[in-house]
């Protein structure tokens, strides 16, 4: 957590330190396992990485999650540029496009040298399709394999016909890892790799419960720059142990009452990818304004099933089945009933004032039905609401003038409610 | 096109419900074989010309085909549908049944929509075809509940011979325009009404249409050949620019052309056992993800056998599944002394082709200039 104390000021907790030094040796684990012979995989988010704990040495690499890291250190859109420059438009998904450009230029302006070529590339259409066909990409150009796990969207509920499929395809995954690399597998590992996935979970959604705190012991800001591990560091006992070191610090600022937003007047909800280019910028802006930004959809779903913000606990039953089953707990791959439902609940419990869509031409999965939850929150959680056009990743594609102009019309509309 | 509309409000009142289906290839002949109409809903250009509706519910980054669809569906225009279909052929379509319901019962209108998975994947993969298998079956239910209509395996068969004759008759149609023998506009236009007015319909005049050409002979000597490729076809204003620039479409890649009637599976009186190898072997999509791999081949073979110069892409705007491809596809055609041109068409571009008229000439100047 990159917190700050009461009254405003900044300062590295210890969790934010240790955020950096996992995310950076994190980076530097992946090429010294690459260049020592590892099996590299790059997966889509969604891609269950417990899988790849099962074998010797599989190390698996996150495009969309180094693709957020350059966007937020600044570097995102220098790596559009490139892949424009090569042919794909600037309409594609900024997170695409930063792979492509830093993909096709060897890694070169990368906050982490690129990542290491893969030798087979894992991808998954829940949370969008876009993916596969960007993955296709680098199947075409290096003749990589590419396996496409293939997922039901999920209007309601999972279906066990629809787990089972995808069991089965997480059965197919292991045995063409097991043909490509040489390695056995083993599927205990996986199990205890699961079971620290579900540890951190438990930690991550005690973090997240800080926000129902008023003032909020954290911002939306926060949970957005915590939530790298999990994309990286999935099935790890690190992971877990991180995630109960920051709600440690979390409570006992809270018990301190050290607040992120000390003077917090307005509590609000951010609807859809964090704007990684605009973190600091915007965390700041909002603060002078007694705003705190308390919680996303992006991240308070995590760990959670269809429509829900609560933990979905491991069994201890076949890890497969499990893994399967968690495939729908992010939000995207929700459709516009569930994703409200969660919205509602999150509004509810966390005492939200009002709602910032955050509209991104790049995410049409994400976005395209925000019109419409804008028009449910409004109308069925009684909460203003205002939409603000944001590119998760490419900062040409945003401004700050408008964003806030839109912003503090939200806070008048929560003012008039307030006064009746 | 109002009479296209009469002719399907005629079919409903006859007692034959008719559902709208969602892009890009619906399983159309087990619906037929159910004695419903289905309707795929889109080139509606034609029908609603703005978008108002739509608009309350989609941002202006969702494709034309995704706004033409909402629109068409919340609009009078919708009341001639007793049901829709979708399947997950893309991120946005995925998003509109919800929205849909939504702007219906906004309305006070309610219509059963069925949502079905298509397998993403390989059909050699374990389950695949399993599942899609089990998913036609339960497909098949729903549309009885839904619509009151039944399945048998001999109507089924009877549909696919419907569809397998439009399909083969589409194919030598396309092959007369290759010929000079008719315009890919005339080509175009009777094409598109053939997703509106019905397979028997249609199949009528494509026979007529098959059969006035044959005896004609255009000259075609003067006229680059080239080949188009895009989700929709081009607009018609832009046919004729394409057509005064001096180039003549011999050949499409175009998903409501081409990559729907390109394949016609072998008969088979199961659902499972037809869509499976309807999917496996489809013209390539860009949209249909497993068929990636064939088809910068099947573009390629598609230009050479043709004989044409160049290819045009009409890329629609916003649609990521084309631009992620266009950039490869253009590279190999560059690496065969292939020429090609890419043109984005957003929503308002399709009344509006004279801005594309510069880089069109400019294209078959190049053309002309490397014959
Ligand atoms: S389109 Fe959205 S879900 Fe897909 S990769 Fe981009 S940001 Fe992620
Ligand atoms: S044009 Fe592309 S984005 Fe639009 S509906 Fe078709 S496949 Fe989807």
């Amino acid at each position: 957590m990159d917190g700050r104390a009461a009254g405003g000021g900044r300062r590295k907790t210890e969790s934010g330190r240790r955020l950096s030094r996992m995310i950076a040796d994190g980076y530097l684990d992946l090429h010294r396992r690459a260049n020592e012979g590892a099996f590299v995989v790059w997966i889509a988010i969604v891609v269950p990485a417990e899988i790849f704990a099962g074998f010797e040495n599989v190390a698996y690499a996150v495009p969309e999650s180094h693709a957020a890291l350059s966007a937020g250190k600044g570097v995102g859109t220098v790596q559009c540029q490139k892949a424009e420059e090569r042919g794909y438009s600037a309409d594609l998904c900024s997170y695409a496009r930063i792979d492509i450009g830093t993909a096709f230029d060897g890694g070169k302006d990368s906050p982490t040298f690129g990542l290491p070529r893969p030798h087979l590339l894992v991808s998954n259409n829940n949370n969008c399709s876009l993916l596969v066909k960007w993955f296709d990409v680098y199947r075409r150009e290096w003749g990589v394999p590419h396996f496409i796990v293939d997922v039901p969207f999920c209007y309601g509920p999972q279906s066990d016909r629809d787990t089972d499929y995808i069991a089965a395809q997480y059965r197919d995954l292991i045995r063409e890892i097991e043909r490509l690399s040489g390695q056995r597998f083993d599927i205990e590992r996986v199990r205890e790799a699961v079971r620290h996935s579900c540890d951190a979970m438990r930690e991550w959604k005690r973090f997240l419960r800080a926000a129902a705190h008023r003032p909020s012991g954290i911002t939306v800001f926060d949970s957005f720059v915590q939530m790298a591990p999990i994309l990286t560091a999935r099935g790890t006992p690190a992971l877990a142990e991180h995630f109960r070191l920051l709600a440690d610090e979390t409570e006992g600022a809270i018990a301190d009452g050290r607040y992120p937003v000390p003077d917090e007047r307005y509590r609000l909800l951010w609807d859809n990818i964090a704007p990684w280019h605009q973190l600091s910028g915007m965390s700041s802006r909002l603060a002078a304004l007694g705003v705190n930004l308390i919680a996303a959809s992006y991240t308070y779903c995590i760990g959670s099933l269809e429509g829900s913000v609560q933990l979905f606990p491991y069994d201890g039953a076949d890890p497969l089945r499990y893994l399967a089953r968690i495939q729908n707990f992010s939000v995207c791959p929700q459709g516009l009933a569930l994703r409200f439902e969660a919205m509602r609940a999150a509004i509810g419990t966390m005492g939200v004032d009002g709602v910032v869509f955050a509209s991104n031409r790049s995410c049409k999965v994400y976005s395209i039905m925000q019109m419409d939850l804008l028009d449910r929150v409004t109308r069925e959680c009684g909460v203003p609401a205002v939409m603000i056009d944001v590119d998760h990743a490419d900062a040409r594609a945003y401004s700050e003038e408008g964003a806030f102009t839109r912003i503090e019309a939200l806070l008048e509309s929560i003012d008039m409610k307030r006064a009746g | 096109m109002d009479s296209v509309i009469e002719t399907i409000r005629a079919c409903r009142e006859k007692g034959t419900p008719v559902v709208g289906c969602f892009p890009l290839y619906p399983p159309l002949e087990l619906l037929h074989a159910m004695g419903l109409r289905p309707v795929v809903l889109w080139e509606l250009k034609g029908i609603v010309k703005s978008t108002p509706l739509s608009d309350r519910h989609l941002q202006p980054f969702a494709c034309s085909v995704a706004r033409h669809l909402v629109e068409i569906v919340l609009s009078d225009y919708g009341a001639i549908l007793d049901g829709l279909l979708m399947y997950n052929a893309c991120d946005t379509l995925r998003n509109l049944p919800e929205i849909i319901e939504r702007g219906l019962g906004a309305q006070g209108r309610e219509l059963p929509i069925i949502k079905l998975h298509i397998p993403a994947i390989p059909a050699e993969r374990t389950e695949a075809s399993e599942y899609l298998a089990r998913r036609m079956d339960a497909l098949v239910a729903e549309c009885e509940a839904a619509f009151g209509v039944h399945f048998s395996s001999e109507r089924f068969l009877e549909s696919q011979r419907r569809y397998g004759e439009m399909r083969a008759l589409l194919r030598r149609l396309e092959a007369l325009v290759g010929e000079g023998r008719l315009l890919y506009r005339a080509f175009s236009r009777i094409n598109r009404f053939g997703y509106l007015v019905g397979v028997e319909e249609q199949v009528k005049r494509l026979r007529t249409a098959v059969d006035d050409c044959a005896a004609v002979s255009i000259n075609a000597s003067a006229t680059i050949p080239i080949v188009v490729s895009g989700i929709l076809p081009p607009p018609p204003a832009m046919i004729d620019l394409i057509e005064r620039c001096g180039l003549r479409v011999v050949a499409n890649d175009v998903a409501t052309q081409r990559r729907s009637y390109g394949y016609q599976p072998p008969e088979d009186g199961d659902p499972g056992g037809y869509y499976a190898d309807f999917y496996r072997r489809h013209h390539p999509c860009t949209t249909l993800l497993p068929t990636a791999d064939r088809r910068v081949d099947t573009i390629l073979s598609l230009v050479e056998e043709s004989g044409a110069r160049g290819l045009v892409f009409i890329g629609e705007k916003f649609c990521e599944y084309e631009s992620l491809e266009f950039p490869h596809i253009e590279g190999l055609l560059r690496e065969r002394g292939v020429s090609s041109l890419r043109l984005e068409m957003a929503i308002d571009d399709y009344e509006n082709c004279a801005a594309f008229a510069t880089r069109i000439e400019a294209f078959a100047e190049l053309l002309k200039g490397g014959r």
